[in-house]
């Protein structure tokens, strides 16, 4: 087996490897389930009903994508320069915590507008998120740190903080006042009118459209216009591809790590505002630290071939797919299930990668070609 | 009788219960470390440890359930659990080495695959492991009756086997790799590749057999948890230690003998929160301060030992993170 | 070998070749950049497995599956850019592969067998040290000791002169008759005509992937073997006198000191000027300074002491922006890595350093439609030849590329050129094609610094050659009184006149 690398990379490859990693992940996962007498046939069945097809499961798989649309932008944003911000984890939580605290903050004062109340949350988020990947950033940009283990080494900090918030303290966020609050340990909720508003579409029986995931797409759309066609974007490509030849150029690149890495930590921030406000309405670290959405954001970035375009029908997928194991989860649907089948996609996506770098040959053939020819010459 | 008291109030000093827990506390760490130093002296980055050691974890677990009362039940554990490390690191192998796939996004990959949300608690769950405690549990040997004598009684003398045997591969390794022939080998494999196929080496065998060590130890590593830190069966219990040991390799400077001192280091991180709780001090500061020490200071000793200019020449082996492909121009 | 072909993705590197060499003979494989002599000893060493074709030794075909198998049939090489690994030690370096001493290594291991091979061809080399503290020079040595050391009858060597001073050269030609005496087949690829007059036997010729000629030394002369090189007559590469006058001092280095990747002073209180139009060749062994030279005045290196001057005023040290905008272009060492993005388009590359301004932008935005007609322009004004403006730059040849870095620099219209090695790799036609540039640039009055290996290449363009060792200035001379030797001397260290 032989290895050549591709000159060019056909399109339609750039569209097959996800759609195809699904479709080997899938068929993967069904030995699994054998091997581990389940049935997966059934095992399928379920999980698709559940995520598309049963009544009101489009809206509830839109719950869970919207998040990890906005960690897969995030992930690729700063991914695509070879920065590798794991910490989109932290950064999404640290952006629920700075969403929530200033919606109870506006609904102490009395300020009861919904669009001022979606703005400052999001800019909140956008912020601490920013914030938070700062740090790494900085650590990288200056001290040439490895951003890998320090982003993540952070989302363990964050997760603490969020644990701490809500159930080691009395903290602002932490309700201490209803029932169950005083009960066991509960997050306040953001009052009404900070709740972010959805759109209902016809079709499909009715689908519940959160604000966020539209302002995912747009952004996603930003993403796109801003790396291809801005100055800016070409930056970022050229030092992507090779930092050296970037340097030579006579660009900045402590500026633009900084930069990138707190974007994306915004982006994920935002996210968590997006969460916090199209769904949760309170902070609650059990579940946030349990469902891994910025883990999960990178896998959805991975998949995507790192292309905002492309990260939101993936987003979309992947996000069924979760809300299939959460809504199944129970005795009888095999936990850890859904972690399993987005490993197994991660790795035939990225078997299916290597596919558009090279191609494959088998044995040794030999080739009778005519000898020296070279590359065709332009015709203006 | 009075030297005895003395011994016996030295040994729970705070001092001497830190250093001995550091070293209890830092055996998975030194353990998943030594492999991924292996790994990566190869050349091959394996971030998926977090993945691996919970993987080791759980299956060792299992075994030891299943063996109960059959004498050899934690040894057979032991090797279940490298086993099932080293079939995990066996997908990061095939994809970064044969199919020469990003190294990060594999490992990554690796880690949600088999960690908290993934192959572990699925078994984990299928297997029904979790709510009963171990059968049988590695406990502190009292190697030649010294454990009582003061100060290092605790800390040296009376360590489980598994710390004993931590470091035995220390030393194994490090003699592997400064003084074999194979452990010249995978030092130029990892420096330069193109050099080592030159001279005959076969660049993916090592590559291959070095990550499967890693995983092997990164399992071993996993069931230091299960088998005598917790010791039970909880879905995540190594929290996020996999990922401090790939920080331990560069704070090492790959090398096996620092390893141990960072392992310990990092293990007396993990172990204060407890043993603070424990004799109630400092209880005004939250609980959750001290337990964000262990991923803080991974952090201060990264930057300090990434901004050293001694990087090049004490550094990661050259070829860390690229794949090897011959034909390539 | 006889008809050995090997093919790689977009080009056929060897189609049918036959080759021999005997034993007790210099061999010399010669040809341009890109006619396919190292590929065809790839395929010898059991690099590469040939697409077609058969090796014999002493007759016996031999089929290699991996450089072991050649390295076991007796068959070694010491390539361009050493197989060293450079943590480790000279001893431990030739020991690697080997099957003595099988498992457990002492601390005294290999410094026996160095010594024994180094004293038999009369080097002198130390086992201890590590290869990143050895010269160039000395890492070669390593490397022979190492193939003889592991009993190969046929030692193949590419392109061995490209980094040392002549003096050292002349060396080197004595150890391999030394060898051929002996009997070792000793193989020498190379594309300079007076190496393979000075110390070949017999010569084969390559040429576009083919064998040519195979002819004995005594049948040739230069200029004919320049013929079949090339497939048509040239002329050896002449000086053409300046025909117009040049300016004021346009670049000026004063005091300039530089720290170098390994930790030393790379450059030591180098000063020099260059005035537009002129055009002044830096002359010497690579590694001693010159790339961190380029590298300091356009702003890639951080400088230590000592202020460069374009056109009298000082540059922001260390930032290649200021560079840019006061007129300084540079045409790097490493093309594809520094020059250029490899992944990116042509048409990304050509406009990497006017990418900020109209009419490529307008504003933020990148106005992609101007970047590929800017691109087209180029290609067409340059003869790039490639399939579009959106290929990406890696896929180009070496020539290209250098067309590409170049057109690219010249376009916008610099003052200061600073050019290092800009003809390295790349064929006789391609050659030409650059000089004629680089004269060009000239005189329209940019100054142009020229940093070259290539001795031949400096005489015939500059107007004054600097020669630098260590770091320094050892020596400036008019280029029409200069002689080979007086250059040679100063590139070795020796102070001249």
């Amino acid at each position: 087996m032989r290895f050549e690398r591709r000159l060019e990379q056909p399109r339609w490859l750039l569209a097959a490897v996800p759609a195809g990693s699904i479709a080997a992940a899938f068929v993967l996962m069904a030995f699994v389930l054998l091997a581990t007498g389940h049935n997966p046939g059934a095992t399928f069945r379920r999980l698709l009903d559940s995520a598309f097809v049963a009544d009101g499961a489009l809206t509830s798989t839109l719950v869970f994508a919207t998040p990890i649309v906005f960690t897969g932008l995030a992930a690729a944003a700063a991914f695509r320069m070879q920065l590798y911000n794991i910490g989109g984890e932290g950064q999404f939580y640290w952006g629920a915590i700075a969403a929530v605290g200033v919606a109870l903050y506006l609904g102490d004062q009395g300020v009861d507008s919904t669009p001022v109340s979606i703005l400052a949350m999001s800019v909140a988020g956008a912020l601490a998120g920013a914030a938070w990947a700062a740090i790494p950033a900085v650590l990288r940009a200056f001290a040439r740190t490895n951003e890998i283990i320090s982003s993540l080494m952070l989302n363990y900090v964050a997760g603490l903080v969020l644990t701490y918030l809500i159930i080691d303290s009395h903290s602002y966020w932490r309700d201490t006042e209803t029932f169950e609050g005083q009960t066991f340990p509960l997050g306040k909720t953001i009052p009404e009118e900070a709740k972010w508003p959805m759109a209902t579409l016809d079709a499909a029986g009715g689908i519940v459209v959160p604000l966020g995931f539209g302002i995912a797409i747009a952004l996603a759309a930003v993403m796109w216009v801003v790396y291809w066609r801005t100055r800016f974007g070409f930056e970022l490509q050229v030092i992507g591809d090779s930092p050296r030849t970037a340097r030579f150029a006579g660009m900045r690149l402590r500026r633009k790590i900084l930069v990138v890495m707190c974007i994306s930590g915004a982006i994920a921030g935002l996210g968590g505002a997006s969460f916090e406000g199209d769904f949760a309405y309170q902070i609650d670290p059990t579940g946030l630290q349990s469902s891994y959405y910025g883990y999960t954001g990178i896998v959805v970035a991975a998949l995507a071939l790192y292309n905002p375009l492309s990260i939101v029908p993936v987003g979309f997928l992947l996000g069924g797919l979760q809300n299939a194991g959460f809504t199944l989860q129970g005795a009888d649907f095999p936990a850890g299930l859904v972690g399993v089948m987005y490993g197994l996609i991660l790795f035939c996506a990225l078997g299916g990668e290597v596919l558009v770098r090279y191609r494959i040959r088998f044995g040794r053939d030999v080739r009778r070609g005519a000898p020296g020819v070279p590359a065709t010459e332009v015709t203006p | 009788m009075t030297s005895q008291l003395l011994a016996a109030g030295i040994n729970d000093s705070f001092l001497v219960v830190i250093l001995a827990s550091a070293v209890l506390y830092g055996t998975p760490l030194l353990f998943a470390a030594l492999g991924e130093l292996l790994a990566e002296r190869s050349g091959v980055l394996n971030l998926g440890v977090e993945g691996m050691m919970l993987v080791g974890a759980v299956m060792g677990f299992w075994a030891v359930q299943r063996l109960e009362g059959t004498g050899i039940s934690l040894a057979a554990a032991v090797a279940v659990a490298a086993l099932a490390g080293a079939a995990m690191a066996l997908i990061h192998a095939f994809l970064v080495i044969t199919l020469r796939a990003n190294q990060i996004v594999s490992g990554l990959a690796l880690t949600i695959f088999a960690g908290t949300a993934g192959l572990s608690s699925y078994l984990g769950n299928d297997l029904d492991l979790s709510g009963a405690p171990a059968s049988h549990a590695f406990a502190g040997l009292d190697v030649v009756g010294l454990g009582d004598v003061p100060v290092l009684g605790p800390i040296v003398f009376d360590q489980s086997a598994l710390v004993y045997g931590s470091w035995a591969c220390v030393v194994a390794v490090g003699l592997y790799l400064a003084r074999t022939r194979p452990g010249l080998n995978v030092r130029a494999v990892g420096e330069s590749p193109a050099a080592a196929d030159a001279m005959g080496i076969d660049v993916t065998a090592y590559r291959y057999a070095h990550t499967l060590a890693g995983g092997a130890l990164a399992g071993v590593g996993g069931a230091c948890f299960s088998l005598q830190i917790t010791p039970q069966w909880v879905g995540g219990l190594t929290g996020g230690a996999g990922w401090i040991a790939v920080a331990l390799v560069i704070f090492a400077f790959w090398r096996a003998d620092l390893c141990l001192l960072g392992a310990y280091l990092f293990g007396a991180f993990s172990a204060l929160p407890l043993t603070l709780q424990a004799r109630g001090w400092l209880t005004d500061i939250p609980s959750e301060v001290f337990q964000s020490l262990p991923y803080v200071m991974t952090v201060v000793v990264l930057v300090a030992v990434s901004s050293g200019a001694a990087k090049r020449r004490l550094g990661a082996p050259a070829a860390l993170g690229i794949p090897y492909v011959r034909e390539e121009r | 070998m006889r008809q050995i072909t090997k093919e790689f993705p977009g080009v056929v590197a060897n189609a049918g070749v036959d080759f021999e060499a005997r034993t007790s003979e210099v061999h010399a494989l010669l040809g341009e950049n890109g006619a396919g002599k190292t590929t065809l000893m790839n395929v010898l060493t059991g690099l590469y497995r040939p697409d077609a074709g058969e090796i014999r030794i002493h007759g016996e075909p031999v089929h290699f599956h991996a450089p072991r198998d050649a390295l076991d049939a007796g068959i070694g090489m010491v390539h361009q850019h050493f197989r060293l690994v450079e943590t480790l030690t000279v001893a431990e370096n030739l020991i690697l592969g080997w099957h003595k001493p099988r498992f457990w290594l002492g601390t005294r291991v290999g410094r026996r067998q160095v010594r024994d091979v180094s004293e038999s061809l009369e080097m002198q080399v130390d086992p201890d040290a590590r290869i990143w503290q050895l010269s160039v020079g000395e890492q070669q040595r390593v490397e022979i000791i190492k193939a003889v050391f592991r009993g190969s009858r046929v030692l193949i060597l590419d392109e061995p002169t490209a980094v040392l001073t002549p003096q050292e050269a002349r060396q080197l030609f004595k150890t391999l008759r030394i060898m051929a005496a002996e009997g070792h087949s000793v193989i020498v690829i190379t594309h300079k005509l007076h190496e393979v007059m000075a110390v070949a036997d017999r010569i084969t010729v390559l040429r576009g992937g083919k064998s040519v000629a195979t002819v004995s030394v005594s049948e040739v002369t230069p200029r004919s073997l320049a013929a079949l090189m090339v497939g048509r007559e040239i002329a050896e590469a002449r000086r053409v006198e300046r025909e117009h006058s040049t300016g004021d001092v346009m670049l000026e280095v004063e005091d300039l000191s530089a720290v170098g990747d390994r930790g030393g002073l790379a450059l030591k209180n180098v000063s020099l000027g260059v005035r537009s139009g002129e055009i002044v060749g830096v002359a010497g062994v690579a590694g001693n300074g010159q790339r961190e030279l380029a590298e300091a005045i356009y702003g890639i290196r951080q400088v230590e002491t000592g202020v460069v001057r374009v056109g009298g005023r000082a540059l922001r040290p260390g930032d290649p922006r200021a560079a840019i905008a006061a007129g300084v272009a540079h045409i790097p060492e490493d093309r594809l890595g520094t020059g250029l993005a490899p992944s990116l388009s042509i048409a990304a590359n050509v406009v990497l350093k006017s990418y900020r301004a109209p009419p490529v932008s307008r504003g933020p935005l990148l106005l992609v439609r101007r970047m590929r007609e800017l691109a087209l322009g180029l290609i067409r004004r340059y003869d790039i030849k490639a399939p579009g403006p959106d290929t990406p730059a890696r896929n180009l040849s070496g020539g290209n590329l250098q067309k590409l870095v170049l057109g690219r620099e010249f376009e916008g219209e610099p003052r200061v050129l600073v050019a290092a090695q800009p003809t390295r790799g790349l064929d006789v036609g391609a050659i030409e094609t650059v000089h004629g540039y680089l004269r060009e640039a000239a005189s329209k009055g940019v100054a142009v610094l020229m940093i070259s290996e290539d001795l031949d290449e400096i005489r015939a363009l500059a107007d004054r050659i600097m020669v630098m060792y260590e770091g320094e200035i050892v020596g400036e001379l008019r280029a029409e009184a200069s002689t080979v030797e007086e250059i040679g001397l100063l590139m070795a260290g020796g102070r001249g006149a």
